[in-house]
């Protein structure tokens, strides 16, 4: 007597709940397709124009930030390090080598939502860039993340044991139409060591 | 046993149908998109500078190496022209429709002296400017707007503490007003 009613609500409440899940899933996962993956690094070039794909639009529309311009630069970033394995507040990282070309950069992390990270005090540095940064004689740099001052190039990230992501902004670069022409590489992300991991 | 499978066949149907039905339609009704956010200022035709932190609707500069200000404009009662000038290593200007799809960007090396001088009007527009050039816009780089409504993006890079107060000057003395014919 109940089997019918019972049979389409079985088929309602698989409906709404795979297609709801699936969605936020999807929106959470990705930025949409046509990244551009150098080692741990993404981009997203195509995100903020006309002809992005609907996962694109939708996660923008979501999050609700002011996207760069193709002109204006490439946003990169990096949830793990060149080992595949989580960035964390509690270990020290090095990146290390050179940027695509561009003509300037700037460095920052920021949490899981992309908001940028304090530092553990406001007057540490929580952002390098192109001008900023000391570089060796070919013109490589080599940038130490850490919650606790360390020498040279000093990114501060709060204390903790939070996961965090590292933001490198391109500003000026071809990188985004880059057709694979130029031989691209971002610096890689080394993990040095971790307090009682 | 064979209904059940069956209901549980319709449902990944309708599943698959829902998740394309929310992908498609989400950019509509977020409420939460960046053209709503920078809506939050109030104020259309005029660059509003974005604190950098702060739990507000209005957007916050996400890169503490930036300054970013944000202007909504409707050129549907005549041209926008933007204009900034100052004393920056950088500065970028975005374009975004009411969807917030790139119509235009641009940096200081691509302008025509170093200084944002950009007119966005409507295609009829421009054909009614192109006829005959107004003296003041010999210089403009002219910009066709799809839709009526959006907003400009002006960055600009901050590489040092002491660079923080022309970086703001900029961004402080650029506009984004309507063009009149006495100008």
């Amino acid at each position: 007597m109940f089997r019918t009613p019972l049979l389409i609500a079985t088929a309602l409440a698989v409906a709404f709940g795979l297609g709801i899940l699936s969605s936020v899933y999807a929106l959470r996962a990705t930025v949409g397709f046509g990244a551009i993956a150098l080692g741990p690094w993404t981009a997203f070039p195509a995100a903020q124009t006309v002809d992005a794909d609907p996962y694109a639009k939708a996660h923008r529309a979501r999050d609700g930030r002011l996207l760069l311009g193709g002109a204006e630069g490439l946003t990169f970033t990096a949830a793990t390090d060149s080992d595949n394995r989580r960035l964390v507040a509690n270990c020290r990282y090095e990146i290390a080598g050179i940027t695509p070309p561009a003509r300037l950069w700037t460095l920052h992390a920021a949490d899981r939502n992309g908001n940028p990270l304090p530092g553990a005090n406001p007057d540490v540095p929580t952002g390098l860039n192109a001008w900023s940064a000391l570089r060796g004689a070919d013109g490589d740099f080599s940038i130490r993340i850490a919650s606790s001052a360390m020498p040279g190039n000093w990114l501060a990230i709060p204390e903790g044991r939070a996961p965090f992501l590292l933001v490198m902004t391109l500003l000026d670069t071809p990188t985004a139409g880059s057709s694979g022409v130029i031989d691209l590489a971002m610096p890689g992300i080394t993990r040095l060591d971790c307090a009682d991991a | 046993m064979r209904n059940l499978l069956y209901a549980i066949a319709i449902g990944l149907v309708g599943a698959a149908l829902l998740h394309i039905v929310i992908i498609l339609s989400l950019p509509s009704f977020t409420g939460r998109d960046a053209y709503t956010r920078v809506q939050a200022f109030g104020e259309a035709n005029r660059f509003f500078p974005l604190a950098s932190e702060g739990n507000t609707l209005a957007p916050v500069n996400d890169d503490p190496a930036m300054k970013t200000a944000v202007c909504t404009f409707s050129v549907e009662n005549g041209p926008i022209r933007l204009f900034a000038d100052g004393e920056v290593p950088f500065w970028s200007l975005a374009v975004y429709d009411e969807a917030s799809n790139e119509v235009f960007s641009m940096n200081d090396r691509t302008s025509v002296s170093g200084a944002l001088d950009t007119l966005i009007a409507t295609p009829i527009q421009l054909i009614a400017i192109r006829k005959a050039v107004p003296a003041e816009l010999e210089q403009s780089i002219l910009v066709e707007m799809r839709g009526e409504e959006g907003y400009a993006v002006l960055r600009t890079f901050v590489p040092t503490q002491s660079r923080q107060e022309a970086a703001s000057a900029f961004l402080a003395d650029a506009s984004c007003e309507p063009l009149t014919a006495d100008q």
